[in-house]
């Protein structure tokens, strides 16, 4: 099963994507992090959510470029977090795939998918503002939103989350229950 | 009239043209057609962009008028309000005003589609 959680920041999405697993029921889980930690910030952000897993039995990869080299076999589902880092790190770090970042990135989808049977990937909105950006981070919005667009092409469900609610876009939230 | 809303880069112009059975060259891009396409057109999209033109030449969209003479369009517009408040006077003046027409507009249509990672959710039945 492939599924596409997206939402704003802070809308609880990652802890929705984690239900998820849980609910699934295929171990051993695996989370694939994305986030590089660039400051004191990025290491409190990757602190809070370490804690969150704690108790989940995660094992944790890091992944921040070249997903499709990554080694998930053996595991029952992983937990992909967040696509916009991995867009992000793809476009702008050294060795990242650069304009090639969508194929790139949608090839890495399928190679993980591949090796788990169940993958649940953690998106972002961060299209729906009044500002017009400069060219370099609209490329980086249009990059993103044509990933999520062919995520949720080949996707079984497509959940946007509101301030913790799910808002169902694609496939049946309930079959998540009996699936795993 | 049908409003298509959502984010930039949501694939809501392809979404447009599929439900609705609409050819490209039926469709004008609402940031440089020219002001009166819209009553000519099947489909206008960016109308967010078109509302910005209007304000720029100091024009009043006109919803009455729209219904009167190009009652089934489908206007596609990007969804604004969900970022901080822009600094620029005129970016606060022009979101809060594509806000508020696409608030008539959505009042207007028969349907009313959302589109979230190319997927369309109807939020205003017909």
């Amino acid at each position: 099963m492939l599924i596409l959680v997206t939402g704003g920041s802070g809308s609880g999405k990652s802890e929705f994507a984690e239900g998820l697993v849980l609910q699934l029921r295929t171990k051993p889980y695996l989370y694939i992090a994305t986030m590089y930690p660039f400051d004191e910030e990025c290491h409190r952000r990757i602190a809070r959510h370490r804690a969150m897993r704690r108790e989940k039995e995660f094992d944790t990869l890091e992944c921040y470029t070249g997903l499709k080299n990554i080694h998930a076999e053996g595991y029952g589902t992983a937990l992909l977090e967040c696509m916009s880092n991995l867009t992000a790190n793809e476009m702008y770090q050294e060795g990242g795939a650069k304009e090639r970042c969508v194929e790139e990135i949608l090839e890495g989808i399928c190679a993980v998918q591949k090796q788990c049977g169940h993958l649940v990937v953690v998106s972002n909105e961060i299209f729906s503002d009044g500002i017009r950006y400069d060219p370099e981070t609209q490329r980086y919005q249009r990059y993103l939103g044509q990933i999520n667009q062919k995520i949720a092409e080949k996707a079984d469900l497509v959940v946007e989350v509101v301030y913790s609610i799910p808002v169902v876009h694609k496939g049946n939230l309930e079959k998540v229950k009996w699936t795993g | 009239m049908i409003l298509v809303t959502g984010g930039c880069f949501q694939g809501k112009k392809e979404y447009a043209f599929r439900q609705f059975g609409i050819r490209p060259e039926e469709a004008a891009d609402g940031a440089r057609c020219p002001l009166e396409a819209v009553y000519e057109v099947r489909m206008l999209y960016h109308f967010h962009e078109y509302i910005r033109r209007l304000m720029q030449e100091e024009k009043e969209f006109s919803l009455e008028e729209l219904l009167e003479r190009n009652p089934r369009i489908v206007l596609v517009t990007n969804e604004l309000g969900y970022g901080v408040v822009p600094v620029d006077q005129f970016d606060r003046a022009y979101r809060e005003k594509t806000g508020r027409v696409c608030c008539k507009v959505a009042q207007a249509a028969q349907e009313v589609h959302r589109v979230v990672c190319g997927l369309g959710t109807v939020i205003k039945h017909g």
